[in-house]
């Protein structure tokens, strides 16, 4: 009975810690270790429902031991908000007024057509439609929404991430080098390297943000008739 | 917060027993039958042992299988149950050596299954 209570708070350890080192994306909105739970309590009351051959008790003393556990975080969580941080993770501010943070989204192994898509969910669709972002510990994007942001028609699309191109964006808005080197020269940017976001809307506005600079708002003139 | 405590230790205190209990029955069970085993084996070197012998062990072992199959899991319970059946079939044709064999495996088993049950890092592992 022991060896089944250790063997499921080892299981339980190691899955908490891979399910913060993945961080928020592969959690829906429970917390961690509840998710974790959830998965567990499900196989171990699946298992020896399915093999006789294993005795009922082992589900069951497996299953009180995920309970314990989570009765005892729960306890520690309401002692200790650093032991909170630690299990659960804290809300990580994605999007500030100086545009995305590249460095928060990586941590949470995350890139910016991951933050794009999120904002999606919430009905924004360009990154300066919101003053901030925050991906919350479980998992749920909450945003202060920006409301002297344009109302745009177009969906703006992802050209340029942490100095990496979209090509197939970048076909899709049917710039041609030389419109796109004029576009870096006037912005007194010297190499792609150096644009950490760039999205473009169809009506040729950009959200431009430069490494270690605040977000602008510019332009950029895309050939007539353009749409996608 | 009281009522988790609460719970916390009830349920540590449930599983706890629960382990001692178990270690106890098993143990128990196991040195019962161990002991009846060494008896059979004398008798069987001396050519003394009778089916009444062997059947006792048989009918012991079934009595006590029924609160073992809580615990144990019911795979090791019927190779158990094989090993004793062929050593029954064995003294009752008077083949004592093959009996002696068979039940020394039965001996074996007796003396692992609680092993396997005891906190030790193999166990874990």
């Amino acid at each position: 009975m022991l060896i089944i209570f250790i063997r499921a708070i080892i299981v339980f350890v190691t899955l908490i810690i891979i399910m913060r080192l993945m961080g928020k994306r592969q959690i829906g909105e429970m917390q961690p270790f509840e998710f974790i739970i959830t998965l567990l309590i499900a196989e171990l009351a699946c298992v020896p429902m399915t093999d006789v051959s294993i005795p009922l008790i082992y589900g069951i003393v497996s299953i009180v031991a995920v309970f314990i556990l989570h009765q005892l975080l729960t306890i520690f969580e309401q002692l200790s908000v650093g032991f909170k941080c630690v299990v659960d993770g804290k809300p990580a501010v994605v999007i500030n007024k100086n545009g995305v943070d590249i460095k928060e989204l990586k941590k949470n192994n995350m890139d910016v057509s991951d933050l794009i898509e999120s904002l999606r969910g919430t009905g924004n669709f360009s990154l300066d439609s919101v003053y901030y972002a925050i991906y919350e510990s479980n998992g749920k994007l909450s945003v202060l929404e920006n409301e002297n942001a344009e109302s745009e028609e177009d969906l703006p699309l992802l050209l340029v991430s942490e100095g990496k191109i979209n090509k197939k964006n970048y076909s899709l808005t049917e710039l041609n080098e030389n419109i796109f080197d004029n576009f870096l020269k006037e912005n007194g940017i010297k190499k792609i390297g150096d644009i950490e976001v760039m999205t473009v809307s169809g009506s040729g506005k950009v959200y431009l943000q430069l490494k270690k600079q605040k977000y602008k708002i510019t332009e950029i003139k895309l050939k007539e008739g353009v749409k996608w | 917060m009281v009522k988790s405590v609460i719970s916390v230790i009830v349920a540590t205190a449930l599983i706890a027993f629960g382990a001692i209990w178990e270690n106890v029955k098993l143990n128990n069970a196991f040195n019962e039958l161990i002991v009846c085993i060494d008896e059979i084996n004398l008798k069987l070197e001396d050519g003394t042992a009778s089916k009444d012998d062997i059947l006792s062990l048989q009918s012991l072992w079934i009595k006590k299988k029924e609160g073992l199959h809580v615990y144990i899991p019911h795979t090791e319970i019927k190779e158990i149950d094989l090993w004793i059946a062929e050593a029954t079939t064995y003294v009752v044709y008077g083949k004592n050596d093959e009996a002696l064999a068979k039940l020394e495996v039965v001996k074996e088993l007796c003396e692992q299954i609680p092993k396997t049950f005891s906190v030790r890092l193999e166990n874990l592992l």
